[in-house]
């Protein structure tokens, strides 16, 4: 049955820059926001956008993101045709590859993309949080007759160096890319969302697959091939909220965001355009009396009996009495003991803070980019302290410091 | 926990005891009734089952039973979409010769065709008025070990202050208490008085399959009504019965009074573990986000389930899914269920307020702590 839009997700990025969180998950796989991992938004995004046909393609230690998608059911992706369809590189008759870039992840699944015959191919990034409607693109794409469009986001002048950036005519087109220049013609920089009519993409890939030299990357080799071929190619301004969170202090910081949704322009509360995931399936969260919570959002089965302040608690996070958590992102499962503090850092999931024990600190003004990191699984002994640049890995001994 | 198929299935009835929580019943049933935050009553039954490998179940409903089918749907949260067994809700009239059913007998006769198809050597039958983690494949072995025709689970405590104010003469809800010999039940006694501990019944029966079957034609033939008074009683003479005593955490809903009282006992987090510390209890999901505390709430001693958001003051409460608390608001010792909106500067206290309330700002309700006032469900309050 052919379907107007199949939308490919890129999930097989190891996020290396997420250090000790993505040691054994895949960054799209990282907690986000309470109760949602980072794909949970590229998967509702489509789904609240009318696609219901996603292939994720997935390549570093793809088991934890495998089972959280299981067969869809959360995202409602469930389907008799289409569907969400986990695709890892395989072995064929004549041996087998790794996916080699983004181009080849997604050349070694057109057979996946034929069975639905679409028209339209969207590209997404398993690594970004952004509430955007795809529909909104495709009809830009359609009313624009493009061949490839490109969603992008204007960004401010100063800034503008540190993007791939495209440069467009008053109408959208794009005449020009310019990656990371010193000198920027544009300042509207690429999502790394693109739309392809599904015959140019076909056609494309196949011939970048053909040349050896290639490096069989989307950025790097198909749009600069589009581009000589005088191919209709069209910029989309997206206005919403887009977060790249692909290190610990962007990932930090757009958690800090989804508190303050008024002013950050993330909102999880919104119910036209709900975020899903798959249930913890844990009891309501308990406030005892002392506790104090103050800005802070809360996820079922937290046991709270000491100050949560400006953090962000994941499923099952206790907090025992005397504690004090403050601008920190605490994933599920955590055990905070009495009397410890936990300051503007990030705590992986089912890490266990012992009595007493320093995680981080608060930084000095202009240094708001230092973030602890405590792995998951990691065990901070009891009176042990993590400096407020420290990226823990293993275990801290009681009383220990790193 | 292991989860090993048992060859035992069930029948829960999912309108016991609606008559004495007319309020909360109003458009719904016993099994329904919001609970602990984020639960309905039958989710802590039909959980303990399905963790214990017992995943071919029946539910029997009576009247007023829309909001549980849409609760229950296909069953998917509890694992309980299978090929084989699943989730049966059987209403009344779904068998042709039934009308609606009075007791245990006349519910169980409607679906005797459909218990003869089943395969199961046991049958589980219980009400849903008591939350709890119920280790169903202890009580198989409890019943193999004794060698007992049929087994009933009961709890060592006083006779709520719901049953004790029952019309004995004037009621068509029983309950029943045993005395023991051992393990055997030697006296059934329906709507007891006595005070003090009694072996109070929870109206959780296993037995076999064959048995059931042969027990209900036979009892809906000679025109009996309810299932211990008229079936098992007669047979304590002649018949093994024995009594299974659960010893866990359990929550016993018999009347408004009860309801507030057990949902405001799992504000001790001794009682909030000792109720989910054992198997999961699943639930529908609603996909909410994480509960939000804005800046100068103040949250203390309280149960909070996702989706709410909580700008002003919340103490000794049980707040569901989606509740909105706005600035300026106090809400004390009460029950608020799912996606209630309480506007800024109310004065709440002992309250139980049903779903989808909408109290403007500025309002003062106060209930008192032996008669919390019941706000009926999507009531505005301007």
């Amino acid at each position: 049955m052919a379907k107007e839009m199949v939308a490919m997700i890129l999930a097989g990025g190891q996020g290396s820059r997420l250090y000790a969180l993505t040691d054994k998950l895949a960054k799209p796989a990282v907690p986000f926001g309470g109760k949602y991992r980072i794909i949970d938004f590229p998967l509702s995004n489509c789904v609240n956008s009318g696609i219901d046909t996603v292939g994720i393609l997935t390549q570093y230690q793809p088991l934890v993101l495998n089972e959280y998608i299981g067969h869809g059911q959360p995202w409602d992706l469930d389907r008799l045709h289409g569907g969400v369809h986990v695709l890892p590189p395989y072995q064929k008759a004549q041996g087998s590859d790794w996916y080699k870039g983004t181009a080849n992840a997604i050349y070694q699944n057109l057979s996946f993309l034929r069975r639905y015959d679409p028209e339209y191919v969207i590209i997404l990034s398993g690594d970004q949080i952004c509430k955007q409607d795809y529909n909104d693109f495709l009809e830009f794409h359609k009313a624009k007759g493009a061949d490839f469009s490109v969603a992008v986001m204007e960004v401010p002048w100063d800034e503008a160096s540190r993007f791939g950036l495209m440069v467009t005519d008053s109408d959208g087109r794009i005449s020009e890319f310019q990656e990371k220049p010193k000198e920027p013609k544009s300042n509207l920089a690429s999502m790394g969302i693109y739309i392809f009519n599904f015959d140019v993409l076909e056609k494309y890939l196949e011939a970048d697959e053909a040349n050896p030299e290639s490096s069989n990357d989307f950025g790097n080799d198909i749009l600069p091939a589009l581009l000589r071929d005088g191919k209709k190619m069209f910029a989309y301004r997206f206005n919403g909220y887009w977060k790249d969170v692909g290190t610990i202090s962007s990932l930090w910081e757009a958690n800090m965001e989804v508190l303050n949704p008024e002013s950050s322009g993330i909102n999880l509360f919104d119910d036209d355009w709900k975020i899903y995931s798959r249930s913890s399936g844990k009891a309501a969260q308990y406030i005892a009396d002392g506790a104090v919570v103050d800005n802070a959002m809360i996820t079922n089965g937290c046991r709270i009996f000491g100050n949560v302040k400006h953090s962000i608690l994941f499923a099952g996070v206790e907090v025992e009495e005397g504690a004090v958590v403050e601008d920190a992102v605490v994933m599920g499962n955590v055990k905070i003991g009495a009397g410890a503090r936990v300051y503007h850092c990030i705590v992986g999931e089912d890490a266990v803070i012992g009595a007493g024990a320093v995680v981080g600190e608060h930084p000095e003004p202009g240094n708001e980019k230092n973030v602890a990191t405590v792995g998951p699984g990691v065990k901070v002994g009891k009176n042990a302290c993590v400096g407020g640049t420290a990226m823990v890995k293993e275990d801290v001994e009681e009383g220990g410091k790193c | 926990m292991l989860k090993n198929k048992h060859d035992a299935m069930a029948i829960i009835f999912a309108n016991s005891y609606d008559n004495e929580v007319p309020s909360l019943v109003n458009e719904r049933l016993m099994a329904s009734i919001p609970f602990a935050g984020r639960y309905r009553l039958i989710d802590f039954t039909l959980s303990s089952l399905v963790e214990c490998g017992i995943d071919n179940v029946s539910i029997i409903v009576k009247k007023n039973y829309r909001s549980l089918m849409r609760h229950l749907g296909s069953g998917r949260p509890w694992d309980l979409v299978r090929k084989n067994g699943g989730l049966n809700i059987v209403p009344p009239y779904a068998e042709k010769g039934i009308k609606v059913y009075n007791g245990r007998v006349e519910a169980v006769a409607s679906i005797v065709e459909f218990l003869k198809a089943c395969k199961e050597q046991y049958v589980f039958m219980t009400d849903s008025n008591i939350a709890y983690n119920f280790d169903f494949a202890d009580m198989i072995r409890a019943h193999q070990e004794s060698g007992a025709d049929v087994t009933i689970a009961y709890k060592n405590e006083p006779i709520p202050y719901g049953f004790m104010n029952l019309q004995t003469t004037q009621t068509t809800d029983l309950y029943y208490t045993f005395d023991l010999d051992g393990d055997k039940i030697t006296q059934i006694n329906t709507n007891s008085k006595e005070y003090g501990p009694q072996n109070l019944s929870m109206n959780l029966y296993l037995i076999e399959r064959e048995k059931l079957i042969a027990q209900i034609e036979r009892a809906y033939a000679q025109g009996h009504v309810f299932y211990e008074r008229d079936v098992l009683a007669p047979m304590l003479g002649t018949d093994k019965i024995c009594g299974y005593e659960f010893k866990g955490y359990s929550a016993r809903i018999t009347d408004m009074v009860s309801y507030f009282d057990e949902n405001m006992k799992l504000l001790n987090p001794e009682n909030l573990n000792a109720l989910f510390d054992g198997f999961n209890v699943y639930t529908t999901v609603r996909d909410d986000n994480p509960a939000r505390y804005c800046s100068g709430s103040k949250v203390s001693n309280s149960l909070i389930a996702d989706g709410c958001v909580i700008e002003g003051e919340v103490d000794n409460c049980v707040l569901f899914r989606g509740v909105h608390v706005g600035k300026g608001t106090r809400i004390k010792n009460s029950i608020i269920m799912q996606d209630t909106e309480i506007a800024g500067n109310c004065d709440i206290e002992y309250c139980i307020m049903d779903k989808e309330v909408n109290v403007a700002s500025g309002k003062s309700i106060r209930g008192d702590k032996t008669f919390p006032v019941f706000v009926p469900a999507y009531k505005k309050i301007l």
